[in-house]
């Protein structure tokens, strides 16, 4: 079973090493290469869409997880009225289905102007992760005795003090995961990267996806793309897993 | 305390509350997207959508039948993984990465690899099938087939998931319960069906709630897979809407056909988390 989980990775990379002759009978044959990664690389709209996943990315996960820190300590240390409204709200809008606010989304960032920017792609991306996030940041701070923070209040420390020298420094292990998965999540994300996206601002998802239905005979050069974006993830699980299971209490 | 919140209350009410507002009140009118009059019609497009035979004999169909078959293959495959590897062996870091894999590659990824999988002419698929010595498949030509390799496709991108939430509560269960239905004489199979799967079952009901209201918005791996096709028999809610909208054109019925779906979501996730309540209340 565990097997059945790798193959079909396993697969992808085998193909993308066979040259180009070799795709269509991936399972004979020993001839192996390289070149597909340097082929892949070398169209100009791949380069671009690999740098601006990574930007989006990186923006979209320092933006939002600034936000939610604050949001979720707020939904774990206060209680009361005003914080099960925002608790109600995250919930109802986590619910609502991408589809319902990224349709007339299109039309807001296009009356903006930002339709087909960085910023156009960005904002949506910061608002995709607020509900979830929020939620999660709940639970790291709820995970932290608040006693720390009463003792420094007696120190004369003040709530936004106690907050940045008490409780992130505690939560830290939690956020670092987070971002690492709130990273993934943008880079592998798709629904918002297609529709907010036109030509100049294409995200690797959606350059991935016409390819497959343009060209989708050169299967050497889909896996080997396909392979270089799998390789956060990769990475990911290779070297940073321990820190991510950790982090999220998983 | 509202300090707190403000950025974040600021960007949710500008980039997702405000959009759905302008998606709900085009929604009632003819809202073409190049139509400057947007006429108000009432609930006319809400009654188109419900009148098209493809919305309610095609599109609710496949996208419940994608909710269910997909939650719960992921749910039992992640449980009997989770069961299974829930103590000390040789191999375990591997065993994890292999899990840990498919959790972070890109779905629209995933559906790549899985379409060139199940190619009609090379893909790997057939390869083993005529090695058997069986008929090769077209397998997305059919509805049935495509529907089969698209859940296929989702239950693996999950399981994982799932695998690792029971698994983390696996590992909190208290194990006084478990040892004294041992000594009682209960074999595994009873120790798990009446110790271990009683005290889980607010974890399953936390991922069943949070995996059903994704499954039902499923888009990018369908999108990739079959683009709704052949002829329309594999879409499911997200695709219809999104082709309504921008394929078709029709922004108003797009709307329109998006907050219908945002109003069943909504009722089923109001069901599942009162379910989710009384779990949870039950087993205090």
């Amino acid at each position: 079973m565990t097997l059945l989980l790798v193959l079909p990775v396993a697969w992808m990379v085998l193909t993308a090493i066979r040259p180009a002759s070799g795709v269509f009978y991936v399972h004979r044959g020993t001839e192996f290469t390289l070149g597909n990664f340097a082929e892949a690389l070398a169209k100009p709209e791949m380069k671009e869409a690999f740098v601006n996943s990574a930007l989006i990315a990186t923006l979209a996960t320092v933006f939002s997880l600034a936000v939610t820190i604050t949001s979720g300590y707020m939904l774990s240390r206060f209680s009361g009225a005003a914080s099960n409204l925002w608790f109600g709200l995250i919930y109802l809008f986590r619910c609502i289905p991408y589809i319902s606010w990224v349709i007339p989304l299109y039309l807001l960032t296009q009356w903006m102007g930002i339709l087909d920017t960085y910023l156009g792609l960005l904002l949506p991306h910061i608002a995709i992760h607020i509900c979830f996030f929020s939620w999660i940041m709940k639970g790291f701070f709820d995970g932290i005795e608040p006693e720390a923070e009463y003792a420094a209040y007696i120190d004369g420390c003040s709530r936004w003090g106690a907050f940045i020298r008490i409780a992130l420094p505690m939560a830290t292990p939690g956020i670092v995961a987070l971002f690492i998965l709130s990273w993934l999540y943008t880079w592998n994300e798709f629904l918002f990267a297609l529709i907010l996206t036109g030509s100049r601002t294409t995200m690797l998802t959606v350059r991935m996806a016409q390819f497959v239905h343009e060209t989708g005979i050169e299967w050497h050069l889909m896996s080997a793309t396909a392979v270089m974006a799998i390789g956060p993830a990769l990475i990911v699980t290779l070297f940073a897993q321990e820190y991510v299971v950790k982090g999220l209490k998983i | 305390m509202l300090a707190l919140i403000l950025p974040a209350l600021v960007i949710l009410v500008a980039f997702q509350i405000v959009p759905i507002l302008i998606g709900a009140n085009a929604s009632f009118r003819s809202w073409s997207l190049f139509n400057p009059q947007k006429t108000f019609v009432g609930l006319a497009n809400y009654r188109r959508i419900l009148a098209d035979p493809l919305f309610y004999g095609t599109v609710l169909p496949n996208t419940f039948l994608f909710m269910l078959a997909s939650v719960s293959g992921g749910l039992l495959a992640g449980l009997g993984l989770a069961t299974l590897i829930n103590r000390r062996f040789r191999g375990q870091r591997l065993v994890r990465t292999a899990i840990l894999l498919p959790l972070m590659v890109p779905p629209v990824v995933a559906a790549i690899m899985i379409t060139w999988m199940f190619n009609d002419q090379f893909g790997i698929a057939n390869v083993i099938l005529e090695a058997l010595g069986l008929e090769p498949v077209a397998w997305l030509v059919s509805r049935w087939t495509s529907l089969a390799i698209v859940i296929g496709t989702d239950i693996w991108l999950w399981t994982p998931w799932f695998t690792l939430l029971i698994l983390a509560a696996l590992q909190t269960l208290p194990v006084e319960p478990h040892e004294a239905a041992r000594m009682d004489g209960a074999g595994p199979w009873q120790v798990f069906r009446n110790i271990t799967l009683p005290l889980l079952r607010p974890v399953l009901m936390v991922c069943i709630t949070i995996r059903t209201i994704d499954a039902f918005r499923v888009f990018d791996i369908v999108w990739t897979i079959t683009k709704g096709g052949p002829a329309r028999s594999t879409e499911v809610f997200s695709i219809y809407a999104y082709k309504q909208a921008f394929v078709y054109l029709n922004f108003d019925l797009g709307a329109a056909a998006s907050m219908i779906g945002a109003g069943i979501i909504m009722v089923v996730g109001g069901v599942l988390y009162k379910v989710l309540s009384y779990v949870v209340e039950v087993s205090r």
